[in-house]
């Protein structure tokens, strides 16, 4: 593997060429709490003293409204136009967990039918990387052999050393990209930031509070859909869906069109979410999760055990979002915790 | 012409309209361009996404057989407010279609076999794709006896009546029951509950294949008396409604379990359906 470093002081530089040459997504503090990624102008707008932003990056490649199409229909002829807005892109700083989360929805958006929209984006798309510094008392990436330090994913993973940031070149894109902007990335020096992160990966291990054991849920959730378990978790769910809005993983969309004029409109996806009382209510009026009890299981079944079971990866990273942002305080790792016990009971 | 992503409709134009009851509609419709017929491939059982521009989109079920010709019908109920929309609509008028979605009737397994088809209300819509696809002259020959039960509320929720009458009936070796929940003026056929006319008409198991739809309380009572009759899980097939928005598995709606009803469905057998979490 390939290793480089670039000095701070030359990032913001290195910035401003790129937003000049790329669509680039990075870190921006939204009025001065939220965290979330955003199409910015230049270095300024960037802020990379976060250790989780509150929005994922999944936006980036799957934006929360899209459109797909734009229609005119006189009544005699009827034309289609597809939304071709695909730019090159760069995702700067985006976390090791939420670069996992991608590897996650790539075989949900490919597959049988290629997702196009989605597809083009991720084609066109350099991921930068940024260890984590710090260790949140949300966070449990470790659960899923993931760190604060993982590359996995990442094109480039940035690593803040102090005064450098320690450059792992992780796929041949990483690669054309470093030789493109070769100024930036030293060779000199490398071999002992390696040490550095490595050293720096282990005192962040050890910050962990969670100490979470997938071991053995997914069987508990195999064997049994039925547990008398789901009937306490629901009650204190309110319902809010801010637990998909934020995951990283979830990718359900909702399909909308919008009258622009009498014979013109458009169609949009929009990001939708399964905690919604509505999200499987048919026409006729039945609906296969009718009350938040059904609702809640499948959300925790999806990202235990379904995403598992269809696409061979986990549905869930361990950002910990979904537990600092539920107004009630519904946990996964306490959910998961308690899904072993239960089942050594079942 | 190739269509430029899965999530974008063909133009197509309403040709002919059927109204088959007081709220069910069947919508003859063909693709402005011929071309993407030829290669739209549809097979028995499988679903569209229907757009009604201004509106969006709903998936409905495909009624009309490939071998019927180079059209599509759909059997459209007024349930909700896109389908009150598409009611509204007249022949010449243009709506957009994507599709053809999801698995079809396991038509090459079935072929030796005698088929009992059984369905409920609007649910023939799915049969019907398959029973014209066996009774056609291309392929009766591959089938044994058809035998079809069909019941509604009252003869005027009854689908397809000109099908059920006069078309099945003069086809060879082929049985067509009905029947109306209540007694009706006029009415002289059979009058009674589709499980119950089941159970009377009581179908042998053997070399046979039922193929069942209904609402949610017809087949399960259909599914008790079949059990009763001997049929095994592996005789009887279903196809399910579920809400699906965008037919290719990623809308993440219409799951149960690790399935997604659009791509791995709607057709299930009943000894799949019990691998399955009872969410449908």
């Amino acid at each position: 593997m390939d290793a480089r470093v670039i000095n701070k002081g030359q990032l913001p530089e290195l910035l401003d060429r790129l937003a000049k040459d790329y669509a680039l997504f990075a870190p921006v503090r939204e009025e001065e709490t939220v965290t979330l990624f955003k199409k910015v102008a230049g270095a300024k707008e960037v802020a990379l003293d976060y250790t989780n932003s509150d929005v994922s990056p999944k936006g980036c490649l799957f934006p929360q409204t899209e459109k797909t199409f734009s229609y005119i229909y006189t009544g005699d002829s009827l034309q289609i136009n597809k939304n071709e807005d695909v730019q090159n892109t760069v995702i700067f700083g985006a976390r090791p967990c939420d670069v996992r989360s991608i590897l996650s929805l790539d075989p949900v958006f490919e597959g049988k039918f290629v997702d196009d929209y989605y597809a083009a984006r991720r084609q066109n798309t350099v991921i930068i990387g940024l260890s984590c510094n710090k260790v949140l008392s949300t966070c449990f990436c470790n659960a899923f052999n993931s760190g604060p330090c993982d590359g996995t994913g990442s094109d480039l993973l940035l690593t803040d050393l102090g005064d450098k940031y320690y450059v792992e070149v992780n796929t041949d894109k990483g690669k054309s990209f470093v030789e493109a902007y070769g100024q930036y990335f030293a060779s000199q020096g490398a071999e002992q930031l390696a040490k550095a992160k490595e050293e720096l990966a282990k005192t962040l291990e050890g910050q962990f509070i969670r100490q979470v054991d997938l071991g053995g849920v997914k069987e508990v959730l195999d064997e049994n859909f039925e547990l008398p378990y789901w009937d306490k978790v629901f009650k204190k769910c309110l319902g809010c869906g801010i637990c998909t809005y934020v995951c990283p993983t979830c990718h359900c969309f909702d399909i909308f069109d919008f009258t622009t004029g009498d014979f013109t409109g458009e169609r949009f996806r929009c990001w939708d979410s399964c905690m919604f009382p509505d999200f499987t209510l048919m026409a006729g009026g039945h609906n296969p999760r009718p009350t938040k009890k059904e609702r809640v299981r499948n959300r925790f079944m999806h990202k235990l055990k379904y995403h598992l079971d269809r696409y061979n990866i986990a549905g869930c990273v361990g950002c910990g979002r979904c537990i600092a942002k539920c107004p009630v305080n519904i946990d996964i790792t306490a959910i998961i915790k308690d899904l072993k016990e239960v089942g050594q009971n079942a | 012409m190739h269509n430029p992503s899965p999530l974008i409709p063909y133009p197509a134009t309403i040709t002919k309209i059927v109204d088959e009851t007081g709220d069910v509609k069947t919508f003859t419709v063909e693709f402005d361009d011929p071309e993407v017929m030829e290669r739209f491939g549809n097979k028995p059982g499988q679903v569209a996404e229907l757009s009604v521009f201004g509106e969006g989109e709903a998936t409905i079920s495909i009624t009309s057989s490939p071998t019927r010709g180079k059209f599509l019908e759909f059997s459209v109920r007024r349930v909700g407010r896109l389908t009150s929309v598409l009611h509204q609509m007249e022949v010449g008028q243009k709506i957009g279609v994507r599709g053809p979605y999801g698995n079809w009737f396991p038509y090459e397994m079935m072929k030796g076999k005698d088929l009992f088809f059984i369905g409920g209300g609007i649910a023939l819509a799915p049969l019907r794709s398959l029973i014209d696809f066996v009774l056609s002259e291309q392929y009766r020959k591959d089938y044994g006896k058809v035998e079809i039960l069909y019941g509604a509320r009252s003869y005027n929720d009854l689908c397809f009546k000109s099908d059920l009458f006069e078309r099945w009936p003069k086809c060879p070796n082929t049985k067509v029951y009905t029947t109306i929940d209540r007694p009706e003026e006029g009415w002289t056929g059979h009058v009674g509950f589709v499980p119950n006319y089941v159970e009377e008409v009581n179908p042998s198991p053997e070399n046979k294949i039922a193929i069942i739809c209904g609402p949610p309380i017809m087949i399960k009572f259909t599914l008790a008396v079949m059990e009763k009759l001997g049929f095994s899980d592996e005789q009887i097939i279903t196809t399910l409604e579920m809400k699906m928005k965008c037919c290719i598995g990623k809308c993440g709606r219409c799951n149960i379990g690790s399935k997604f009803v659009c791509v791995d469905g709607p057709v299930f057998s009943l000894a799949q359906l019990k691998q399955l979490p009872p969410e449908f």
